[in-house]
């Protein structure tokens, strides 16, 4: 029983990084209605860019910090600019495959800047885990949980209090009927790419710092674990993320402890078929229009 | 022509299929992440059939894409309800399970006082027909083109036909399609398992061509590739994505001497190729102009 709650706790811990990373995507998946594939490239290029600059230079943790998220905002802006506004709105299928290719660009890159296979990611404070009765909880990874919620928090008050936040919803749901409001969509979703890149940084920067390293597997890792825990609590839901990061975080956590090591991704990639087959609209988002309702709205 | 021209060349011929199965998808409107999976189980299935029970080749590849064909239909009937994203998504979810389950299974048989098999992460070695019968590489690059170009000639075929039309129908509105009395459903699966055999096919052959196959090599990497071989040669016609495999290949090989920044170059150039042609080289407005040069040329002639 012990066992059991120790994993629960350990489960939640990891998928709190999971949570951070789910954020970001269901800003731009759910309510820009974008596939971007180089979201993950993104946040590892900002951080790569970084650590160069500690490994070469030195320079103090903070400067790190700054510079990763700087970085990454960069990066995503010439992402946004290369495969998003360039391409011409309805082809959606072109600006994903643009995206793909950029991640490719972007790995590679990263890999130039730093050849070996892992560096030393910098922390920018240092915690002791600490104990609750019997279970042993991590400092880091319960403040990620804590800055989860406050990016939610901030995000939530960003696009439902502010002109900029309707000016966003307003594009997601037509950037036609936008544009006759007088509202720039262009710079809107260059504005909300910034906005998602940082969050992004800032979500990468607190995972590398806990992993305490960084490898280029990084990219491909937070664009897979973001996208499972975005559609696993529902695209598009802001606390949809964080329980859905939860949850394959504590699924991941079991099916490692009972089943072992092979079956530890296996069980979230079969989690996340087993939920879109019976429930797409995932944990909290809203349930994928039926085609009736479709039909009807086209009426 | 020396080993390394054929072996890039076979490389082209296989990947084409996978290329061709993601296309047959995208004229319907969906967006498979996944299609890597019937790939790479074909692969097994059709080792396992020459290797472990000793069938003939085309018995192999026979084994192999039904078997693809069969699991994509059961996958396409469970995602009937998804499109867009969730399609995708539940795609990818599923090459990644089928992946990470060949990764633990083992079952070996003895032939010869060997044992044949997959063998969990340590892939599936010695499916060897190719040498068995001392077929050489020039003849099995044949075998290759050969399927791939009945492959070609039977989409080109379907393209022209009513069933093309339905297709690309309910890749651009399926709910009219709908309306107009189709079973959108029946066409659907139909689709996704024709995309399956496609793939499997190349597959089989991929199998036999590099005597050993492992999980590794169908991640998710190989599905994206070959929607992008789509997108990038065009969507207008089953020649797009060829052209996208020769040049993704071809090119990749051409410039070698970059070495390090191959995708730096490629990324690059993809990029701004989709700016100008969001819809690929051979989109349909291009096809159909060609189409009409084409006709008018042999209305000349007679």
């Amino acid at each position: 029983m012990i066992d059991f709650v120790q994993n629960t706790v350990d489960g939640m811990m990891f998928g709190s990084s999971y949570a951070l990373l789910a954020i970001g995507f269901t800003i731009i998946f759910g309510v820009m209605r974008r596939i971007n594939l180089s979201f993950g490239a993104t946040i590892m290029l900002g951080a790569y860019i970084g650590t160069w600059l500690h490994v070469h230079h030195q320079v103090s943790v903070w400067v790190v910090a700054l510079t990763t998220l700087a970085s990454t905002v960069l990066v995503g802006i010439y992402v946004e600019r290369l495969c998003f506004h360039a391409i011409r709105r309805s082809a959606v299928l072109a600006s994903m495959v643009s995206s793909f290719v950029i991640w490719m660009q972007l790995e590679e890159a990263a890999i130039h800047l730093l050849p070996e296979r892992t560096y030393a990611f910098p922390a920018l404070l240092a915690a002791d885990s600490f104990e609750i009765g019997p279970f042993l909880f991590r400092a880091e990874q319960t403040s990620m949980l804590v800055l989860a919620m406050i990016m939610v928090g901030v995000l939530h008050v960003l696009l439902y209090r502010t002109r900029f936040g309707l000016a966003l919803r307003a594009v997601s749901e037509s950037s036609l009927a936008a544009a006759y409001m007088g509202i720039n969509a262009a710079w809107v979703t260059l504005c909300a790419f910034a906005l998602v890149s940082l969050m992004g940084g800032v979500a990468g920067y607190a995972i590398l710092s806990t992993d305490a390293q960084i490898t280029p597997f990084f990219g491909l890792w937070a664009t897979f674990k973001g996208l499972i825990a975005m559609m696993l609590g529902g695209m598009g839901s802001l606390p949809g993320a964080i329980l859905g990061g939860l949850l394959l975080g504590v699924v991941e956590a079991h099916a490692l402890w009972y089943l072992g090591n092979e079956y530890k991704d296996l069980s979230a990639y079969l989690l996340l078929f087993g939920m879109l087959v019976l429930r797409p609209g995932g944990l909290m988002g809203q349930r994928i229009l039926s085609r009736e309702a479709l039909a009807f709205r086209r009426v | 022509m020396d080993d390394y021209v054929i072996t890039v060349l076979s490389n082209i011929g296989m990947i084409s299929f996978i290329a061709l199965s993601a296309y047959l998808l995208l004229l319907t409107g969906e967006i498979s992440f996944g299609q890597q999976a019937y790939f790479g189980l074909s692969a097994y299935a059709a080792g396992a059939a020459t290797a472990m029970f000793q069938m003939p080749i085309w018995a192999g590849i026979l084994v192999g894409a039904c078997a693809a064909g069969i699991i994509a239909m059961v996958v396409g009937a469970l995602t009937l309800q998804l499109s867009g994203l969730y399609f995708s998504v539940a795609t990818l979810a599923f090459a990644e399970m089928a992946r990470l389950i060949l990764l633990i299974v083992e079952i070996q048989v003895e032939v010869d006082g060997e044992m044949v098999g997959p063998e969990g992460a340590n892939g599936f070695h010695g499916i060897r027909w190719m040498f068995e019968r001392d077929i050489s590489l020039t003849e099995f690059m044949l075998l290759i083109y050969g399927l791939l170009a009945l492959t070609v000639i039977c989409l080109l075929l379907v393209e022209r036909s009513r069933l093309g039309s339905v297709l690309r129908m309910l890749g651009s509105d399926d709910l009219l399609a709908e309306m107009q009395g189709l079973n959108t459903v029946r066409y659907r699966i139909l689709a996704v398992g024709a995309a399956g055999v496609i793939a499997g096919v190349g597959g089989a052959l991929y199998a036999h061509f590099t005597t050993y196959v492992e999980p590794q090599f169908f991640n998710v990497m190989l599905g994206v590739h070959a929607l992008a071989y789509g997108l990038i040669g065009g969507l207008g016609t089953a020649f797009g994505p060829l052209i996208g495999v020769a040049i993704d290949v071809g090119f990749l090989e051409a410039i070698r001497f970059i070495q390090g920044y191959r995708m730096i170059v490629f990324g690059g150039l993809v990029a701004i190729l989709l700016i100008f042609m969001p819809r690929g080289i051979l989109d349909e407005e291009r096809v159909h102009r060609l189409k009409a040069v084409f006709s008018r040329r042999n209305h000349a002639r007679a």
